[in-house]
């Protein structure tokens, strides 16, 4: 993967190979910054309204048969408008298109690994941050007010910076970084708040003290 | 009408704390995660493409963790019913990788019970495990049930 350093980002060389003292100060822009509204997401709706289809198809890999999923009757028996949503369902309503009309073509290269020039799961930029080439999600938290039902269209709203800790793991350098949003429906109503915590990391420098790598998508 | 599976409703009175919920175990096939990265949307390559992972530095391609996040939420729901609700997700830490080849098995116990002002709560511990040891958690769902008698 070729390494895409963000806008005035120390450069990735001298992440890799600064001194330890040196490299863990690259990262105080982004904790100074902890507290505060990052906004690096455009606040996007996600790509489809919640639908029966889109239901099935996320349940159908888990082989997921709860009738509140699938069958109105038993969802209005307990109390929901409609067929509802697995709640850990929400993140991917949340995730807005890889293309839409109006949006520049993403496929533009074709090969086996060629990736598309723009995806709602990459990396989140953090403004101030040192250039990384890895990222993996680490821990998540979620708060659920309701359940998604069909006819619901969410989006995530704000992007608050949490905490910031530069660390030196197995799997390289770099910082675990925890990020909330909160989840709204089309009445701007919040659905869920969602904390995740990614480790952005630059995977060629020294060994450090052992870290499990872990799933490396961002939310 | 497809035989949807509707749990058999669990209430709130009859939870014992320390109780074991029944555990779901989920076989990996590299079939199985292009399906999840369809359904989950999270298409990077390293769920679905395992020269991608391997170069990513992971053995091969991976379950995401949303998809993991939604083993916990079956095997919970097994547990408490479709009048249960789930109010949270806490420490869903993911520990190692779930790859192609992994069978995962998700355990839950009852940690904890109290009233809440409309709801009869409850905590459930949740994990993963693989064949290397435990890969999510553990970690916890925060769960409601209803009550006997009625309230909710």
């Amino acid at each position: 993967m070729t390494p895409q350093p963000e806008p005035n980002a120390t450069p990735l060389t001298d992440l890799a190979l600064a001194s330890t003292e040196s490299w863990e100060k690259q990262w105080d822009p982004v904790i100074r910054a902890v507290g505060s509204q990052i906004s690096t997401l455009p606040g996007e709706w996600g790509a489809e309204k919640v639908e029966a289809t889109g239901i099935r198809r996320w349940c159908e890999p888990l082989e997921f048969s709860c009738a509140l999923h699938y069958d109105p009757s038993v969802a209005s028996a307990h109390g929901y408008a409609d067929v509802t949503a697995p709640y850990t369902a929400i993140t991917s309503f949340s995730l807005p298109p890889t293309w839409s009309p109006g949006i520049d073509p993403v496929f533009t290269t074709a090969g086996r690994d060629a990736q598309p020039t723009r995806s709602p799961v990459a990396a989140l930029p953090l403004p101030g941050a040192p250039a990384t080439t890895g990222f993996f999600a680490t821990e998540v938290e979620s708060t659920y007010l309701r359940p998604l039902v069909v006819g619901d269209q969410v989006k995530r709203s704000g992007m608050r910076l949490i905490s910031c800790v530069p660390k030196h793991t197995r799997v390289g350098r770099g910082a675990f970084v925890t990020l909330e949003t909160e989840i709204v429906d089309q009445n701007d109503t919040t659905v869920a708040i969602t904390r995740v915590t990614l480790f952005y990391h630059h995977p060629n420098a020294e060994s450090g003290p052992t870290e499990e790598k872990t799933d490396a998508s961002a939310l | 009408m497809p035989a949807h599976y509707e749990p058999a409703q669990r209430h709130w009175d009859d939870l014992a704390i320390g109780e074991h919920i029944a555990a779901e175990e989920f076989p990996l096939s590299l079939y199985r995660l292009c399906m999840a990265a369809s359904a989950t949307r999270d298409f990077n390559s390293i769920h679905h493409n395992p020269d991608f992972a391997r170069a990513a530095g992971a053995p091969t391609a991976y379950a995401n963790n949303t998809f993991l996040q939604g083993m916990w939420e079956k095997t919970a729901r097994s547990f408490i019913g479709p009048a249960g609700t789930i109010r949270a997700l806490r420490k869903f830490t993911m520990r190692s990788f779930n790859t192609v080849d992994d069978v995962v098995t998700v355990r839950g116990e009852v940690l904890d019970k109290w009233h809440d002002t409309d709801a009869g709560v409850a905590l459930i511990r949740m994990w993963s495990e693989n064949g290397r040891g435990v890969s999510v958690g553990p970690g916890e769902l925060e769960v409601t049930l209803p009550l006997r008698g009625g309230a909710r």
